[in-house]
């Protein structure tokens, strides 16, 4: 199996990820998108490490997933506070800090 | 399969050792209830042990953990610097409403944890650590910039710091993949033999991939066009966690910047040092520029962050030994001018109710010298005037570009400097030539001391030569007053000293630099 379907894949979730972050306005759905950004990075470490065969890439991809869930858990921790202030869950209105 | 424990240098991975034990302690002793000013003091002793191993360090030339990190006088320069940093803002933080908020004992390992990871980022030699370094450096910091959760400002600079930051860490692992995928290794060494060995310099995964780690870098460092988060966040973010943020992270990323680009990138130089003196350019001019028309002091600094971050990619571009010089003694320079000015606007915003609004420093040349002195020397030196160590660096700078035919970006950061007096000297006309205004009401007390109590003592003590901030009245008022005006004045003494006579830091920039020397 072409390997590089597997990239061509990998860039595709990029994409999707990147573009939700531009244009969704949930912060939840944008955490979301990130982990796409991020998940799209894993599949491309896997995908490489399996061509070259060399382990180096499928431990990189694992510890970029302890990450991700780090930046989940501030980002949802964040969020609750947010929630509990009652600050508007939106980011076209967080916009206190402008000028 | 065979599998062979690494071989650990115990004494080179000391300075690591003793954070991440401190971070625990630090953590697990903030959950009883202590006295004041405990926590901070145990902060700053592991801040104090981690110096003093670095220091210890300095001078050996090795690879720790198989070739995972790397110990040499850049990264430890670096670490010096992020400690330093770190040790001002817990001084600042003390009886801070954000750190009370999250409680000390987790704002200081907080704290810690952000400067493990810059000890960690400026060591990296692989392209593993330097991501873990990178994280462990940014997610204690989202942390620390809402945690001021009472404020609705403080969440939201946490959460827009998040989103961003997080876009640049997702952007620069897929630029580390390509790049893995390109040349079959995540070590900077084994990277800089495949591109080396040609044929690769028009790869099209390198070149990809070496555009988004740009990308991915110029985020975290505030480099234009990828700064818009950057007076948003210095501007929401407790006032003691955006000094730390401005300078140490500066320090720890743009050594990282010259590791991976010199070191692993260094073969294909042609590919990025057009890219990155394009960045600095639209730096310099975005910042100096939206800087212009700002009032709050703190989104003021953000865009001068900005300029000034522009300033120091170009001693990255030349990609000589003399950039890198340069490039050290900026960020240590950098380092002290910053925090002397921070200093100021953390006193101001508890003496105030303007918070870091710049008319809260109206006046204050006559009533607070010892306040408006440091503040003076901090803002003369980011505009480069002679007599500051600001001056000897941009000198360094210029000298270094002009040394690499790169005479354009010189002229480029001589123009910066020249709009950047407009609002560097607009802060200098609040402070000296603007009366203090007559306060409509008896000034608040700041939120810090709290109480009735408080309030009475500052209305008490009069406003004509205290140099306290008035909502400091308690046990641990005089004392804490005295550490953190202290703080901002060696700061700028440091400042005028090293300007008048840069031998010293010269000497310590030039041995930094020369550690990476060999691989130039």
């Amino acid at each position: 199996m072409d390997m590089s379907w597997y990239l061509v894949l990998s860039a595709l979730l990029f994409a999707t990820g990147a573009v939700g972050v531009l244009i969704r306005r949930s912060p939840l759905v944008i955490l979301l998108c990130l982990e796409l950004m991020l998940n799209a990075g894993n599949l491309a470490l896997i995908t490489f490490s399996r061509t070259l065969g060399d382990e180096e890439g499928q431990v990189f991809a694992l510890i970029v997933m302890v990450i991700a869930a780090c930046e989940v858990v501030i980002g949802l921790g964040i969020i609750v506070a947010a929630y509990r202030r009652r600050i508007p869950l939106n980011v076209d209105e967080l916009r206190a800090l402008r000028g | 399969m065979d599998f062979q424990a690494p071989t650990i240098d115990y004494a080179g991975l000391s300075p690591v050792i003793a954070l991440t034990a401190g971070l625990c302690i630090v953590l697990l002793v903030g959950l009883f209830r202590t006295a004041p000013g405990f926590m901070p003091a145990l902060t700053l002793s592991v801040l104090a042990i981690t110096a003093g191993l670095c220091i210890w360090q300095w001078g050996e030339n090795e690879s720790l953990v198989e070739g995972a990190l790397q110990l040499d006088e850049l990264g430890l320069a670096a670490a010096l610097i992020a400690i330093f940093a770190a040790a001002v803002a817990t001084i600042l933080s003390i009886r801070e409403p954000s750190a009370q908020d999250a409680g000390q004992g987790a704002f200081g390992a907080l704290l810690l944890g952000s400067v493990l990871g810059m000890v960690i980022l400026a060591q990296a030699q692989n392209l593993l650590s330097f991501f873990i370094g990178l994280e462990l450096l940014s997610i204690p910091l989202y942390v620390l910039c809402a945690s001021a959760i009472r404020r609705e400002r403080s969440l939201e600079s946490g959460l827009k710091y998040l989103v961003i930051g997080s876009v640049g860490s997702a952007t620069l692992l897929y630029g580390f993949a390509l790049l893995y995928g390109a040349t079959g290794s995540t070590e900077f060494g084994a990277i800089a033999q495949a591109l080396g060995s040609g044929g690769l310099a028009d790869d099209s995964l390198v070149l990809i991939g070496t555009a988004m780690i740009c990308v991915g870098l110029a985020f975290k460092l505030s480099l234009a066009p990828f700064h818009q988060w950057t007076p948003d966040v210095y501007q929401g973010a407790p006032t003691p966690v955006t000094a730390f943020m401005a300078v140490a992270t500066k320090a720890a990323a743009f050594v990282a910047l010259v590791r991976l680009f010199q070191v692993a990138l260094g073969p294909v130089a042609d590919d990025w040092n057009t890219a990155l003196a394009a960045i600095a350019v639209i730096s310099i001019a975005v910042g100096n520029v939206g800087a212009l028309g700002q009032d709050s002091v703190k989104r003021l600094l953000g865009y001068s962050g900005v300029a000034q971050a522009g300033y120091m990619l170009a001693g990255v571009v030349v990609a000589t030994q003399t950039g890198v010089e340069a490039l050290v003694f900026y960020l240590a320079a950098y380092c002290l001018m910053n925090l002397a000015i921070f200093v100021a606007v953390v006193v101001r915003e508890r003496e105030t109710d303007r918070g870091d609004d710049i008319s809260a420093f109206e006046g204050i040349g006559r009533s607070r010298p010892w306040i408006a002195w440091p503040l003076t020397i901090g803002v003369l030196a980011l505009a480069g005037l002679p007599g500051t160590s600001g001056f000897i660096a941009k000198l360094f700078l210029i000298e270094a570009t002009v040394e690499a035919d790169y005479t354009w970006l010189g002229v480029a950061i001589v123009i910066g400097t020249m709009v950047s007096l407009a609002y560097y000297l607009r802060i200098l006309s609040a402070v000296w030539i603007k009366d203090e205004p007559a306060p409509a009401q008896p000034p608040l007390p700041a939120i810090a001391g709290g109480g009735p109590l408080a309030r009475l003592d500052g209305l008490e003590e009069g406003s004509a030569d205290v140099s306290c901030p008035k909502g400091s009245a308690g046990p641990l008022g005089a004392y804490r007053c005295a550490l953190v005006v202290g703080a901002g004045v060696i700061c700028a003494a440091a400042t005028v000293a090293f300007g008048v006579y840069p031998d010293p830091l010269v000497d310590w920039a030039t041995t930094a630099a020369e550690s990476l020397a060999p691989t130039l």
